[in-house]
């Protein structure tokens, strides 16, 4: 369209600054993280937050380093970029790849060692951030299926505090899972 | 007969005198002052209280449902040198919380869960945590199951015929040095009574022999509760309806129970032997016409004929509902949808009511803002452990009372009320539509609220338009 008026050019710049209203995150170690708000409010934490009128400086999330807050933020902006601009990304977890185009992605998110894994859970349940959640108790939960039980006290560096006798017993009371 | 199994203390139809001193021995008593400081009930301590309240009772008739030894968090506190064996069983996992390790486990099948339990003392508490076998139970079993005196014996009966499931020692293996508040207090909510003080309160308006004239004047108009005695002494269901009777006539019916249908023989098999939070709740909205006899058996009291959904005929959405429930099974607190009043008849049994007017919202509880769905985290029991006492100190305090058998709760629209079966009960309700509420529509003042009630009922939205249409084309 050629034309340029005045009215037009002023509604796009509106437009912008509303696109790029940011919020700054403070880690638990004092790291600031400046993001878009849109991005931030994918936790539903923050969004209350910032909907109750308390972000004006910045939000401190004293429960979250920063190394685990810059990957939370890549998640969001990630999963935020996928879905599109007005609404949060609403989608949760799945695994299906024909539903959820970021599954390869997502998959490669989490390959990290566990106690990141553990922090990213937790710092999921305090932002309130459900895809994450999900995925990442997922992977867990992958982690323990189809293996021995000494195979997943080695995954998780479990101690076995069964005496021999006991631990006889509870494998005789479960002993159907095991055929 | 109906089981004997109840929420009332023996004592609370005596005249009870304020006495601490009664329960101070007995063993099977928890003293509890604030919630992180639990006291496990094999040690007795005095603990000054603010209210001086009596220590807690387990339900009396059957035996508790197993913990396995998990004991509050408190007591790791005052166990100095104890090491929690919830924490050395988890490994790397245990800085996770207990509802997030829940989570997980979750996500996985039943023999998963088998195999887990036996990599440390810890898995074992947490795999054996009921709720996780409830879900699989009604997850993958929607056509009935038989219920096998707890959730993981009835879904490993069902999954794994050829194990011997009688073999299996019920109480499990007692852990020892296992603290978490979550898994203690979800046992204890699960085995607790009513204390006394929760069903002392009964300061419901109670009416008897009314005219129909008199109750449209000061209960329905004005929108106020009340408690009717005496308009159900003709119901045949009265003298009729107990267990042999229904098992009789139609043991064999399939009911509507929480997200599963059940026959009514295998309902009242998973009554007499559970024990637990949130037990499920027979609520069959198609009684009368699964069973025509019991339609016929019952007839709605007279203050309540002018039910203006009538009009609706067939495409009247559910609105009346047969209830059945063990001690401890209810409602927690919502609002019926599309506005609707409702009256409740106890016909065996009794409920524990609390109403709050429709501006009060009751503690705890938290509706979204446009009031399309309401969040009440806790269960009833622990309702009433943690948010009832702060209704004593309100202004506006709730309405009342305990419902018995014969008598009938006319529950006006738009009120909170929250119900608990404090014995095996059996009730009627039904929803109307008050003259008040059809004028609001018929002027389109009206919105249409659509609350969930607790249970499935997706009609409400096109209620306002089959309405309207039918009363005005």
């Amino acid at each position: 369209m050629a034309s340029s008026s005045t009215s037009v050019v002023v509604s796009n710049k509106e437009k912008e600054n509303k696109n790029t209203k940011k919020v700054t995150l403070k880690s638990s170690d004092g790291e600031s993280f400046e993001v878009d708000e849109s991005v931030a409010m994918e936790s539903q934490t923050i969004k209350h937050i910032i909907e109750d009128g308390c972000a004006n400086n910045e939000i401190p999330l004293p429960n979250v380093t920063s190394g685990i807050l810059s990957r939370v933020i890549e998640y969001c902006k990630k999963h935020k970029e996928a879905a599109g601009e007005s609404e949060p990304s609403v989608t949760s977890y799945t695994s299906n790849s024909t539903t959820n185009p970021l599954t390869e992605w997502d998959t490669e998110f989490v390959k990290v060692d566990q106690n990141t894994l553990f922090d990213l859970i937790l710092a999921a349940n305090y932002l309130d951030i459900k895809g994450l959640l999900d995925l990442t108790c997922k992977t867990v939960a992958d982690m323990m299926k189809g293996k021995t039980p000494q195979e997943i006290r080695e995954t998780f560096h479990i101690k076995n505090d069964y005496t021999p006798e006991e631990e006889a017993e509870v494998r005789k009371e479960n002993q159907w899972a095991f055929e | 007969m109906l089981s004997c199994k109840s929420l009332l203390s023996q004592t609370i139809n005596k005249k009870r005198k304020k006495n601490k001193s009664k329960n101070k021995n007995k063993n099977s008593s928890t003293r509890f002052s604030k919630k992180h400081n639990l006291v496990s009930k094999k040690q007795n301590y005095e603990e000054e209280e603010e209210d001086c309240e009596e220590g807690f009772n387990f339900k009396t008739s059957a035996a508790p449902s197993h913990t396995h030894g998990v004991q509050p968090l408190g007591n790791l506190y005052i166990n100095p040198g104890s090491i929690n064996s919830r924490n050395t069983g988890l490994g790397n996992l245990q800085t996770l919380t207990d509802e997030l390790v829940l989570d997980i486990l979750g996500l996985l099948g039943g023999t998963h869960l088998g195999v887990l339990a036996t990599v440390s003392k810890s898995f074992y508490v947490f795999t054996n945590h009921e709720p996780l076998w409830r879900n699989l139970v009604l997850e993958n079993m929607n056509a009935g199951f038989l219920y096998n005196g707890s959730w993981k014996s009835t879904y490993v009966a069902a999954c794994y015929p050829s194990f011997d499931v009688s073999s299996v020692d019920v109480s499990g293996l007692r852990v020892r040095d296992f603290y978490s508040d979550y898994l203690f207090q979800s046992w204890l909510c699960a085995n607790l009574e009513m204390k006394p003080e929760w069903l002392q309160r009964d300061n419901i308006i109670r009416r008897k022999g009314i005219s129909v004239e008199d109750f449209v004047l000061n209960f329905e108009e004005p929108n106020k509760p009340v408690l009717l005695e005496g308009c159900l002494d003709n119901w045949v269901a009265l003298q009729n309806w107990d267990r042999d009777y229904l098992l009789q006539l139609c043991g064999d019916v399939q009911f509507a129970v929480g997200p599963v249908d059940m026959k009514l023989q295998e309902y009242f098999r998973y009554a007499d032997q559970v024990m637990e939070e949130r037990p499920l709740y027979l609520f069959d909205p198609k009684f009368a016409e699964k069973v025509p006899k019991l339609g016929s058996e019952y007839e709605v009291p007279v203050y309540f004929r002018e039910d203006l959904f009538g009009v609706l005929g067939n495409e009247r959405p559910d609105y009346r509902w047969i209830i059945m429930g063990p001690a401890g099974s209810g409602s927690s607190f919502h609002i019926d949808p599309n506005s609707t009043s409702a009256w409740n008849a106890v016909i065996r049994g009794s409920k524990k009511w609390i109403l709050f007017p429709p501006d009060v919202v009751p503690p705890g509880v938290h509706p979204s803002p446009d009031g399309a769905e309401v969040a009440c985290p806790v269960s009833i029991i622990e309702w009433f452990m943690n948010f009832y006492g702060a209704t004593k100190n309100w202004e506006k305090k709730p309405i009342e009372c305990i419902c018995k058998a014969g008598e009938v709760i006319f529950v006006p629209n738009g009120w909170w009320h929250l119900v608990i079966n404090l014995e095996e009960s059996i009730a009627i309700t039904q929803n109307f539509v008050s003259r008040d509420f059809f004028w609001t529509i018929a002027s389109g003042i009206g919105s249409m609220q659509n609350l969930d009630h607790g249970v499935n009922n997706s009609k409400g939205t096109t209620l306002k338009m089959n309405v309207v249409d039918n009363i005005f084309c």
